[in-house]
């Protein structure tokens, strides 16, 4: 009996890989950010709406080490393509020699590898820079190109905060009577950009808008504004990600900007390009998808 | 034990007679210099007072008062030779679980369509007790299957930090009714964290629980033979930990007007270094809520004050550890010198 059950466990599974479906493997940096949970359910939507697609998910929790094993790990599995959403932008040269090793294609999303990607592996994201100068242009108009800035700052070791931040500060370069005067870390987090925003408003600095790197954070200093009694037309705050609290925000007047980073079109196009590598067809080594700009006059699009 | 009957501390009575200054006296000392040495800075600096701006006093505690409730129920924790890491973790999930009970229906996809629009005090409580289940569940561990505090609480660290994920499968928990809300607004954390504060600083010195939980740290053998019921003292111990944990994560849920599963993450460390900070020996038996209290706000001040400076982001953490390092050692070299004098 027991030898019969295994015999059809056993051929269960070999007629259910027979069945030849492309399989796709995703290590993604963290499960809980908000902006990735987006990105990884736009992933699972893409390749369940293809035909023999089937599609697995690893949290590497932020951790190069983990991410690293888990690579390993699908190459060990021999699955078809491989999707990578990076815990270190500088620290992808391993798993890529992994991948082409083994022959695997590999796909980076998101976040974008600092080595020369070789032939073969593609990188599908946005451009952070584009993401930091449409925020710092936007404010700038609304300051009428005078004023002081503060830049609340991510992550410290994430590209998202250097690029955003290289980004608002190149744009901001161009306006003379515009000074930046704070620059500090949030660590992306709403709870912490209160406590930073609640220091700011103490130390008596004037500030006319924050630069935040992300939507949590200009959210975070929006509450501290509210309950100091300052209002969002004496500081100017911009956000990053228009997340659907962004939106909300956005709607009450208390939100002034934030930028859209298309993670459903990353995702979709991260699983095309997985599926088209997999299939052997050439894809360019580079897939864009474009920030957009978002204020109260077209966040409807967005909502 | 027929303590009862005495309401003083047994463990100090010599010592009481002639005038010794406070355990807590050589860190609060520490905190003076650091206090002192921003002040001085801030005038070379910035050109302005550190200290002597009342909101910026309150500001200093009220940043620190979640991290503060987690350092209490940590102190008690660590006084009994445990350990709690699953801190951090529980909070997060406590603000979701609250969270997830405070939503408006003006939202159209929240978690629990059915339980829109409830009294605050449905989601209070439920974040609570869920922090309590959770320190409920590390106190039976410990005390029923002999394994190490450590282990035990880091398991929960994973599996609470996983259950807050899970829950909504990492999609934030917002748009929470006012009446929630107005629990985080302003200073009501701090208020809260002042009477939690206040409350175990009595139990540990005047109560019975008190007198078992130093009994136990200073030796669980002796206490059991004693007559102590060890187990279950543990088990209440880690589970007001878990309450504490929970409250901090209702009042963090209740400030950022939302439940997210990133929450609190890392903040068991900085809980645990306030207490030892406090004078708590991780070595057990010893330690105070004044201590504590005290390491929490140099947290505070430290945090607040390298804003002030504007001191560069990339930096601050490499010096705030060497100042949590410094400030205990300045602190045991104090407490020698003063027993060998």
């Amino acid at each position: 009996m027991k030898r019969l059950l295994l015999g059809i466990a056993a051929s269960m599974a070999i007629s259910m890989s027979a069945y030849a479906e492309t399989k796709i493997a995703v290590s993604m940096s963290y499960f809980d950010d908000n902006f990735l949970t987006m990105l990884r359910q736009s992933m699972a939507k893409s390749a369940a709406e293809k035909p023999d697609v089937s599609i697995q998910f690893e949290d590497a929790q932020g951790d190069i080490g983990r991410q690293l094993n888990q690579v390993q790990n699908f190459v060990a599995q021999d699955v078809d393509a491989i999707i990578i959403n990076a815990t270190d932008t500088a620290a992808t040269a391993r798993m890529t020699k992994l991948a082409k090793k083994a022959g695997i294609p590999l796909v980076y999303v998101n976040k974008k590898p600092d080595q020369e990607l070789p032939a073969g592996v593609v990188y599908v994201g946005s451009d952070e820079v584009v993401a930091g100068r449409l925020q710092g242009e936007q404010l700038a108009k609304s300051l009428n190109g005078k004023g002081n800035v503060a830049i609340m700052l991510g992550e410290l070791s994430s590209s998202g905060t250097r690029g955003r931040t290289q980004g608002v500060k190149e744009v901001l370069a161009n306006y003379p009577d515009i000074k930046i005067v704070e620059e500090q870390t949030a660590n992306f987090q709403r709870s912490e950009a209160i406590d930073l925003m609640n220091n700011w408003i103490v130390s008596g600095i004037k500030i006319d808008a924050i630069a935040a790197n992300n939507d949590e954070m200009a959210l975070g200093a929006l509450l501290a504004m509210r309950q100091a009694g300052i209002s969002p037309k004496d500081i100017v705050v911009g956000g990053v990600d228009a997340t659907s609290d962004a939106l909300s925000s956005m709607a009450a007047k208390e939100l002034a900007v934030t930028v859209f980073q298309n993670a459903a079109a990353q995702g979709e196009g991260a699983v095309t390009a997985a599926l088209s590598l997999a299939k052997g067809e050439q894809v360019d080594g580079t897939v864009w998808v474009p920030f957009e700009l978002v204020m109260l006059e077209n966040m409807h699009q967005y909502q | 034990m027929n303590t009862t009957t005495h309401p003083a501390p047994a463990s100090v009575p010599e010592e009481r007679k002639r005038f010794k200054m406070p355990q807590e006296g050589s860190i609060l000392l520490v905190l003076v210099g650091i206090a002192v040495l921003f002040e001085i800075l801030g005038w070379a600096v910035r050109g302005d007072t550190f200290l002597f701006n009342a909101q910026r006093l309150l500001i200093i505690v009220l940043q620190m008062s979640i991290i503060g409730l987690l350092a209490i129920g940590v102190t008690q924790v660590i006084i009994t030779t445990g350990i709690d890491l699953s801190s951090g973790s529980v909070l997060a999930l406590s603000a979701m679980i609250a969270a997830s009970f405070a939503q408006t229906s003006d939202y159209a996809r929240a978690v629990f369509p059915m339980f829109t629009d409830m009294p605050a005090v449905v989601p209070i409580l439920l974040g609570v007790l869920a922090g309590g289940l959770a320190g409920l569940v590390n106190g039976a561990l410990i005390a029923r299957t002999m394994i190490p505090p450590f282990i035990a609480t880091l398991g929960m660290m994973v599996t609470a930090r996983g259950l807050a994920r899970w829950y909504t499968d990492g999609q934030p928990v917002s748009l929470l009714s006012d009446e929630f809300t107005w629990f985080g607004s302003g200073y009501i954390p701090v208020v809260v964290f002042i009477v939690v504060a206040a409350i175990f600083h009595i139990a540990l010195k005047y109560t019975r629980y008190g007198k078992f939980t130093y009994a136990i740290g200073a030796n669980m053998n002796a206490a059991r033979v004693s007559g102590i019921n060890v187990n279950r003292h543990l088990v209440i111990v880690y589970s007001i930990a878990g309450l504490l944990s929970g409250l901090a994560g209702v009042l963090t849920a209740a400030r950022a007007a939302s439940g997210q599963a990133g929450m609190g993450m890392a903040y068991e460390l900085d809980a645990i270094a306030a207490a030892v900070i406090g004078g708590t020996s991780l070595a057990g038996g010893v330690g105070r809520i004044t201590g504590t209290v005290i390491g929490v706000i140099i947290l505070g001040v430290m945090t607040s004050g390298f804003t002030f400076l504007g001191i560069d982001a990339y930096v601050q953490d490499v010096v705030k550890g060497a100042i949590i390092v410094a400030a205990v050692v300045a602190d045991q070299y104090r407490q020698k010198k003063r027993k060998t004098a």
